[in-house]
């Protein structure tokens, strides 16, 4: 036997055989790993469960097994770190960037504790920690009713099946402390077997059919802002409808205006708090949000909620909404330079200029406002009666209104800068008409002089001029936190331990 | 200097090895050319670009385009002033685009660099250069150093030929030709037989 090498030398062909065959042969192996790739890829394309779940399964987390990409970007919702020049996801506390708000809710919970809101994420979390739902323990109940739960999570849904619509709405906000624990997630939106989008939550189906339009009939692309509107709108608690239960309704019977609303809580003589400095029967506007997005350009140019909170991206060919739900100024070239091509800092200078210009305005009606609350309260404390300040605390109700419709929607003053204008205008209007009046009724107690604008330059002295004792309610709430929420959590571990998951692909 | 040479080439005890060893790497070589199907890009076909997958919404925003009819990619977007520019521009910009697609480094939204906006800007005015200099349009365009020199023709006509919405979600249906199977027919075949 001779060795390879010898038999070369003798027949140089033996080795160009030897060389060429060894290129086809490579080649070959190369077709069959192509073959063996493509036959692994076609494992993405194709949709498999990895879990199969009953119809009320809260937990996103479950879900994200089937749908991963979905799952993966709403995790991102975590993410505090965005912070644009009016907004975005770090946590910013707005009493204390704009301490004039305290005086505006004196006598309502938003002047104890008002923070921008964080993502979807931490919506459980942050309903927990505000101090607007008090400290419960026993014998001492939250002074928010259970309906609080409503747009904070997936368990709602299930609670909702399980319990009934009335039933949820009735009691206070702790009894159902240990029942909504996942925050704001997939079922809230998703039919859990088609996985289409559809509607949860009773309010909006209810205040759309008193308009004549039944919202399960929308479109694909209408969902896409329905399933957003189902939360992001202004709403009450009316306590008419059943005894003992405060149900979620939205105030659309006239229209979805300022003034349509506002009309709509007139005929019903409602109010939701009497201002503490003025006792002026006032309202909170909640978020307005997709009453006022409405108004503008994008929403008549057929522009959904999501196609700019939630742009579609493509990943490995894939087209699926990017559900990480935040600012679209945190993200400009999915959001706007699909359509918008210009550059990134001319979007974001329109965007921010619209913003200072309406926050010029607000701001300034914010400061009538408070002068407002404070003249009024030296006409009552110098003898005013009745008659005289009826009228005058009307005004500032609807001032103030006009104000927080503005303030309270989320991003307002981009979605509908000129109805926002339009807005605030009246506001200032029915804010100067209510301060004529006041110096009428000043000067006919005789007080001459003109009453000074408190200082209320930080968070922490206008709290204090209107009474609040922030220390203790803090400390009642981190008592609650460390002592009854854990109790809470065992409860829901132990609740979720027995929900039917089928795992599929399990070892 | 023959010698010099000879220094560098390898003893002929390696030569069988070396035998191997350059037949790996030239196997491989031919089959990423034929993987990547390197082949088509000498051509102006347009299904060439849709090698990669990302290029679909240009692809069929084009398709759906009265251009169809008269341009193909390269018309606008690879220079015709010369040979050598026009494969040197093209090599350029491949290259370019084949290692952003590789490295998976592509953005959601896509806009046309510096330089190949001049390339389609002087295309447009090598088809319709009679817009800019014909007496009927003349009371336009007299002034057309002045000043529409320094604008593009897609400022105002926005939509040609790409239409208005820009991502790589755009069209996810669209019927657009696609790079298709590396694996041959025969391999193919060959192996359901054996099912």
């Amino acid at each position: 036997m001779k060795s390879i090498s010898e038999m070369v030398s003798k027949k140089p062909w033996l080795g160009w055989v030897l060389f060429l065959g060894t290129i086809g042969i490579v080649f070959l192996l190369g077709l069959l790993a192509a073959s063996i790739i493509e036959r692994r890829a076609e494992s993405e394309f194709t949709y498999k469960p990895d879990v199969i779940f009953s119809e009320t399964e809260p937990r996103n987390e479950i879900w994200g097994k089937n749908f991963p990409r979905e799952y993966a970007s709403w995790l991102e919702t975590a993410d505090t770190n965005f912070r644009s020049k009016h907004g975005g996801s770090a946590t910013r506390d707005i009493l204390e960037e704009d301490p004039r708000i305290v005086i505006l809710f004196a006598g309502y919970a938003f002047s104890k504790d008002f923070k921008q809101a964080r993502g979807h994420y931490y919506a459980i979390d942050d309903i927990r920690t505000t101090l607007r739902t008090g400290a419960p323990k026993e014998g001492s109940p939250s002074p928010q009713p259970n309906t609080c739960w409503t747009c904070k999570s997936p368990d709602v849904v299930r609670v909702m099946k399980q319990k009934g619509v009335k039933e949820f709405y009735t009691g206070t906000w702790e009894m159902l402390g240990s029942e909504i624990v996942n925050p704001i997630g997939c079922l809230d939106c998703h039919d859990p077997k088609t996985v289409n989008l559809f509607i949860t939550r009773p309010a909006l189906v209810e205040a759309k059919s008193l308009l004549g339009t039944d919202v399960n009939k929308s479109s694909h692309q209408e969902m896409r802002t329905m399933v957003c509107a189902q939360c992001h709108v202004e709403y009450y608690f009316d306590k008419k409808k059943y005894d003992g239960v405060a149900y979620l309704t939205f105030p659309w019977k006239n229209g979805t205006s300022v003034e349509e609303i506002e009309s709509y809580y007139d005929s019903i003589e409602f109010t939701d708090w009497v201002h503490g400095v003025s006792r002026a029967p006032m309202l909170k506007a909640q978020h307005p949000d997709y009453e006022i997005f409405m108004t503008g350009v994008h929403y008549k140019r057929g522009v959904a909620c999501a196609d700019c909170h939630m742009p579609y991206i493509n990943e490995g060919g894939q087209k699926f909404s990017n559900h990480h739900v935040q600012s679209p100024l945190n993200n400009i070239s999915a959001s706007c330079q699909v359509c918008h091509r210009e550059e990134t800092a001319e979007l974001i200078y329109d965007v921010y200029s619209r913003q200072d210009k309406i926050k010029e305005i607000r701001d300034q009606l914010e400061i009538q406002l408070v002068w407002a609350h404070f003249e009024a309260k030296a006409a009552w404390d110098n003898g005013a009666n009745e008659t005289q300040m009826k009228p005058i605390l009307k005004l500032i109700r609807q001032s103030q209104w006009r104000w927080d419709f503005v303030a309270a929607s989320h991003g307002s003053s981009f979605h509908s800068p000129v109805e926002v204008a339009r807005i605030i205008t009246h506001g200032l209007d029915k804010a100067r008409e209510a301060r004529m009046q006041l110096q009428k009724v000043l000067l006919s107690l005789g007080v001459k002089n003109g009453i000074p604008y408190p200082d209320i330059s930080t968070k922490a002295k206008a709290q204090k001029l209107i009474g609040i004792d922030l220390a203790s309610l803090q400390k009642d709430k981190n008592e609650f936190l460390k002592n009854t929420v854990p109790s809470w959590l065992r409860k829901a571990t132990e609740r979720e331990k027995k929900y039917n998951v089928k795992y599929l692909n399990a070892e | 200097m023959i010698k010099f040479f000879k220094k560098l080439l390898p003893p002929p005890s390696w030569k069988i090895p070396l035998l191997f060893v350059s037949g790996i790497l030239m196997g491989l070589f031919a089959f990423l050319f034929y993987i990547s199907k390197a082949h088509t890009y000498l051509s102006d076909d347009p299904s060439t670009c849709m090698n990669c997958h990302i290029m679909a919404p240009q692809y069929s925003t084009w398709f759906h385009s009265s251009h169809r009819e008269r341009a193909v990619c390269n018309d606008c977007h690879v220079p015709h002033d010369n040979f050598f520019n026009h494969y040197y521009f093209k090599a350029k910009d491949g290259m370019r685009h084949a290692t952003i697609f590789t490295l998976r480094a592509e953005p959601q939204v896509i806009f046309i660099k510096e330089a190949g906006q001049e390339v389609v800007q002087q295309n447009c005015i090598r088809c319709h250069g009679d817009m800019l200099n014909s007496g009927n349009t003349k009371m336009y365009t007299t002034q057309y150093d002045d000043f529409r020199a320094e604008r593009h023709c897609w400022e105002c006509h926005r939509e040609v030929p790409h239409g208005r919405v820009n991502s790589l979600s755009s069209v996810p249906h669209a019927r657009v030709p696609k790079p298709g199977s590396a694996v041959p027919a025969w391999l193919n075949n060959a192996m359901n037989k054996n099912k």
